[in-house]
C-alpha cells in the first residue's frame, strides 16, 4: 500500500500516551533521585516493573512513555507518529465530548461543532447510493441527533485556501529572479506530504512550500477565532471536529503551530476519518439512508438555495487549476478556457503548460503519491525541475482516494474510486472570487486581503525536524 | 525431503584465495555476465573489481568514492557496462565502465536508511532496491542514464534483505525479515505484489532463479533452503506470467538438517543446476537435483561440503556464468575464494 496511512488500524487503549514501538530511538529522560545507588528490578506477570530497594521495599515503576510531540519532532521514523494518532484523536474523543455534554453542568459544555470534507461526503454518498446534497442532510441530522450543534463544510474554508495560494504564488512568481528557492511552489494542503518533507528533505524544501493553511485548517482558525466570538464563547469552549479522508489530517491538526497557548485549545480538536463516520453509525445502529434529512447549517457551508458547490480542479481541490488561471490572467492577461492535462510517466504525474509564441510561461504538475514525490524531489535536488508550481499529493490519484476513505465493498478498488469521482464531481462549482461570503469574512474578520492578520491567520510555517543519528539503529 | 548423500571431499577445491577487504568483512560478489570479471564490495565502503591473470585474480579497479557506509550489495547491468551498489549510506550508487575504470554516473537517493540490496532486470531498464525502511523500489533508467522511481512498494512489515529478477521475464521476488519472500509484477501503471511465499520461519536472507526461471530457491534463518516452484497447469513452457489463470507459487522442497547456522546465500547455477550454499557455520555446500525424482517433488542431495570454506561467516557464493563449475565466495573474514566444483560421478 503506497499510503502510510491506508492500512486497517485497529484503535487499543485510547490514552494521551502510547508505548514507544519496538524500533522507537527516542531516547527516554529518566528522572535520578538521588541516594539510592543499587535496585534490583522485578518484572510481574503482569507485564509491570517493581524496583526493590535495599531495604527490601517495593515501588512500581512507569512505564516509558512517548508524547505524540516527541513522535513527530524525531525523524527515527516516519511512521510511528500515526499510531500514535489513532490513539489520541479518533471517533471514540468524540463519544467522550458528546457524552460529557449529557451529563455537565451547562455553563461546563461545549458547543460541538463538524466540519465535513466534500471528500468525505463523497465516499459516503456513493456507499449510501446517494447524492451528495441529499448524503450532506442527512449527515447533518445524524450527527445532530448524537447531539453535536454544527455541521459545516471544509469547502467554505477551501476559498480561502484557494484564493491565498493563488496570491502566494503571483507574489513568488514576481521574485523568483532575486529568491532562487521562490520557485517550484509546493502544495502544502496535504499532510502526509508536509510530514515527509519535514522529516526528510528538511531545510532543503521547506522553503518552496507554499505557506498558505489547508482548509482544515484555515476552518479551524474561522471556527475558534470569527465564529467564537460571534458566538459570544471562549475558544476552549468549543469542540471542533473535522471529517476527512485521510488519517494524516490528525497529524496535521495536531502541530504546535496550530495550538492556541492562550486558550490551551487546538484549532481542530478532534479529525474523524470517513471510516471512522461509518463506524459510529454502525455503533449507533443506523443506515444513513434512513436518516431523515435535516437542512445544511449554511453559515460556513458552500451552498446556494439548497444546492452544494464544490472547486473545479479535481478530487485533491484543485489547487493546480485555480493558481494556474489566475496566474496566467494577472501575470500575462490570458485567460485560460481549458487547462489541459498531459499524464506524463503515470497516470499520478501531470502536466499543464502555458504557452505564447512558442515560449513556456508557466508550467505546472500534479504528483501525487509516493514515487512521484520522489522523483520530483530528486530532480529539485538536481536542478532539473522545470515547475513553477506543482500540486503534491501524498495518496495515489489524490485525496478521494484517501486512506480514511471506506474500502471497497465487492467491487475492485478502483470502480469505486471512479464512482466517487463521479459523485465528487457532480457538485457544481464555483470560483472562490464568487462567493460573496468570502469576500465580507475578509473585511469583518481579517480586516483586508492584504492585511497582516489575513497574512497570520492564514498562513503557517514549517520545521526542519533535525536528523538524529544513533548507532543503536543498525542491523545487517 | 531430501536424502542425504554420500559427498565427494574432492567435489569443490579451491584455486585461489584473495584478501579482497582486509581487515574488513566481505559482503558480496557478483559476477559480471560474460563471467571475465567479478566484483565484491564489503565494510570498507569500497567495490573492488577482480580480472583474472593466469591462474590468478588481480583487482582491475577500486570504486572508493561512492558512499559513506559499508557496501552491502552490487549488481552488473546485463550489458556489463554498469555496476550498481547498494549502501547503508541509504544510497545506491550506479557505476559506469569506461576505458580508465569506472566512473559514479548516478546516486539514487531515497531510501530512509540502510539500503540492502540492488539488482537489474533482465531487460536492463529496470533496476530494483529494497532496504531496512521495509520497502522495495523498482527504477526505471532511460538513455541519459537518468533513473525515476516507478514503484515503492510497502509490502514487507520488516527489514528487506535480498531482491532478485526472474531470469527473462519482467517479475521480482524479494526476501525479508519478516520470514516471507514476495513477488511482483507490474499491473496497469504500478507494480503490485501479486503473491506472498510463506513457510519459512525465521528470516529469508537469499534467493535465486533457476535458468529457466520456473523455480525460486529461498535460504533463511531457519537453516533451511526451499524451493519454491510456479504452477504450470500442466503446459510446459509457458513461464509464469500466464495472463488468464493466476500464476501459483508452491514449496516443492525443503532442505533441512545440512546446515548448522544461518544460511546467508543461495546460488543455482544456470549452466549445470547446481545450488550452492553460504553458510554462517564457515562452509559452503552444493547440492544438485536427484535425476530420478519428478518435477513437482524433486529431491536434492548433497554432493559438496566444504566445512572450513572460510575463516569466518560465509556470505555469498556465486557460480560463473560463463565456465562450469567456477564458484566465487566471500565472508566476514574480508577474503573472496575461488572454487572448482566436479559434479561426483556417482550422481
Amino acid at each position: 500500500m503506497a499510503s502510510v496511512f491506508s492500512g486497517a488500524l485497529q484503535l487499543a487503549d485510547l490514552d494521551d500516551y502510547i508505548a514507544p514501538s519496538q524500533e522507537c530511538v527516542k531516547p527516554i529522560k529518566v528522572e535520578k533521585k538521588p541516594g539510592k545507588a543499587a535496585a534490583k528490578i522485578q518484572i510481574e506477570d503482569d507485564g509491570s516493573y517493581f524496583q526493590i530497594n535495599q531495604d527490601g521495599g517495593t515501588k512500581k515503576l512507569e512505564k516509558a512513555k512517548i508524547t505524540l510531540n516527541d513522535c513527530l519532532a524525531c525523524s527515527g521514523c516516519i511512521t510511528s507518529a500515526e499510531s500514535v494518532l489513532i490513539t489520541q484523536q479518533s471517533h471514540e474523543e468524540l463519544y467522550k465530548a458528546l457524552s460529557f455534554n449529557k451529563t455537565a453542568a451547562p455553563s461546563e459544555q461545549k458547543l460541538i461543532v463538524i466540519s465535513v470534507s466534500p471528500q468525505s461526503r463523497a465516499s459516503l454518498a456513493v456507499r449510501f447510493k446517494m447524492n451528495p446534497l441529499e448524503t450532506a442532510k442527512k449527515l447533518t441530522a445524524f450527527l445532530k441527533n448524537l447531539g453535536v450543534h454544527y455541521v459545516f463544510d471544509t469547502t467554505f474554508s477551501r476559498n480561502f485556501s484557494l484564493l491565498e495560494s493563488q496570491r502566494e504564488f503571483v507574489k513568488r512568481f514576481r521574485r523568483q529572479t532575486e529568491d532562487k528557492r521562490a520557485l517550484p511552489m509546493l502544495a502544502s494542503a496535504c499532510p502526509g506530504w508536509i510530514c515527509y518533507a519535514e522529516k526528510t528533505h528538511g531545510s532543503f524544501i521547506i522553503p518552496y512550500i507554499s505557506t498558505t493553511k489547508s482548509p482544515q485548517q484555515v476552518m479551524g482558525s474561522l471556527i475558534k477565532g470569527y465564529f467564537a466570538e460571534q458566538q459570544h464563547l471562549t475558544p476552549d469552549q468549543i469542540y471542533h471536529v473535522t471529517v476527512m479522508p485521510c488519517y494524516d489530517k490528525k497529524l496535521e491538526a495536531s502541530r504546535p503551530d496550530f495550538f492556541n497557548q492562550q486558550h490551551q485549545t487546538r484549532e481542530v480538536d478532534c479529525v474523524i476519518t470517513t471510516g471512522e463516520v461509518l463506524k459510529l453509525m454502525e455503533q449507533e445502529g443506523v443506515s444513513l439512508s434512513d436518516v431523515s434529512a435535516a437542512p445544511l447549517d449554511t453559515m460556513f457551508s458552500s451552498t446556494a438555495e439548497e444546492e452544494l458547490l464544490g472547486h473545479s480542479g479535481g478530487g485533491s481541490g484543485g489547487y493546480l487549476e485555480h493558481i494556474y488561471r489566475y496566474a496566467a490572467k494577472d501575470l500575462f492577461g490570458i485567460e485560460v478556457a481549458e487547462v489541459q492535462y498531459k499524464p506524463l510517466k503515470n497516470k499520478d504525474f501531470q502536466e499543464v503548460t502555458l504557452e505564447k509564441d512558442g515560449v513556456v510561461l508557466l508550467q505546472f504538475a500534479l504528483a501525487y503519491g509516493f514515487r512521484n514525490i520522489q522523483n520530483l524531489v530528486q530532480k529539485l535536488k538536481r536542478g532539473k525541475s522545470p515547475y513553477h508550481y506543482v500540486e503534491v499529493m501524498a495518496c495515489p490519484s489524490g485525496c478521494l482516494n484517501g486512506g480514511g476513505q471506506l474500502r471497497a465493498e465487492g467491487e475492485s478498488s478502483k470502480e469505486l474510486l471512479q464512482q466517487v469521482e463521479q459523485s465528487y464531481e457532480s457538485v457544481r462549482t464555483e470560483t472562490p472570487e464568487a462567493n460573496g461570503s468570502i469576500q465580507e469574512l475578509y473585511e469583518q474578520w481579517l480586516g483586508g486581503t492584504a492585511s497582516n492578520k489575513a497574512g497570520k491567520i492564514l498562513h503557517t510555517e514549517y520545521h526542519a525536524v533535525e536528523k538524529m543519528s544513533t548507532g543503536f539503529n543498525i542491523k545487517w | 525431503m531430501a536424502r542425504p548423500s554420500i559427498k565427494d571431499p574432492l567435489a569443490l577445491t579451491l584455486s585461489c584465495r584473495l584478501a579482497a577487504h582486509p581487515d574488513s568483512r566481505c559482503w558480496f560478489v557478483a559476477w559480471s555476465p560474460s563471467g571475465a570479471l567479478l566484483a565484491s564490495c564489503g565494510g570498507d565502503r569500497s567495490v573492488r573489481v577482480w580480472g583474472r591473470q593466469g591462474e590468478n585474480w588481480v583487482c582491475q579497479a577500486v570504486l572508493g568514492e561512492g558512499h559513506q557506509r559499508t557496501v552491502r550489495k552490487v549488481a552488473w547491468s546485463l550489458c556489463g557496462s554498469y555496476l550498481a551498489s547498494a549502501s547503508f549510506d541509504a544510497t545506491t550508487c550506479i557505476w559506469k565502465k569506461t576505458p580508465d575504470g569506472f566512473e559514479c554516473v548516478t546516486t539514487l537517493e531515497g531510501h530512509e536508511n540502510e539500503v540492502k540490496s540492488v539488482a537489474w532486470s533482465p531487460s536492463g531498464s529496470l533496476l530494483a532496491t529494497c532496504s531496512r525502511d521495509k520497502s522495495v523500489w523498482i527504477w526505471e533508467v532511460d538513455e541519459e542514464d537518468e533513473y525515476e522511481c516507478v514503484s515503492v512498494l510497502n509490502s514487507h512489515t520488516q527489514d528487506v534483505k535480498h531482491v532478485v529478477w526472474h531470469p527473462s521475464q519482467e517479475l521480482l521476488a524479494s526476501a525479508s525479515y519478516d520470514d516471507t519472500v514476495k513477488l511482483y509484477r507490474e499491473e496497469e501503471d504500478d507494480w503490485v505484489c501479486f503473491t506472498t511465499l510463506e513457510g519459512h520461519e525465521s528470516t529469508v536472507w537469499g534467493l535465486a532463479f533457476d535458468g529457466a526461471g520456473r523455480r525460486l530457491a529461498s535460504c533463511s534463518d531457519d537453516r533451511t533452503v526451499r524451493i519454491w516452484s510456479s504452477d504450470e497447469q500442466g503446459e510446459p513452457g509457458t513461464g509464469v506470467a500466464c495472463s488468464s489463470t493466476e500464476p501459483s507459487w508452491k514449496c516443492i522442497c525443503t532442505l533441512s538438517g545440512y546446515h548448522t547456522r544461518t544460511i546467508y546465500d543461495v546460488a543455482w547455477c544456470r549452466l549445470t543446476g547446481a545450488v550452492a550454499t553460504a553458510c554462517g557455520d564457515d562452509a559452503i555446500r552444493v547440492f544438485e537435483e536427484e535425476p530420478l525424482a519428478e518435477p513437482q517433488h524433486p529431491t536434492f542431495a548433497l554432493t559438496a561440503h566444504m566445512s572450513r570454506a572460510h575463516a569466518q561467516d560465509v556470505n555469498c557464493v556465486a557460480w560463473n556464468p560463463a565456465e562450469p563449475g567456477l564458484l566465487a565466495s566471500c565472508s566476514d573474514d574480508g577474503e573472496v575464494a575461488f572454487w572448482r566444483y566436479q559434479r561426483p560421478e556417482c550422481c
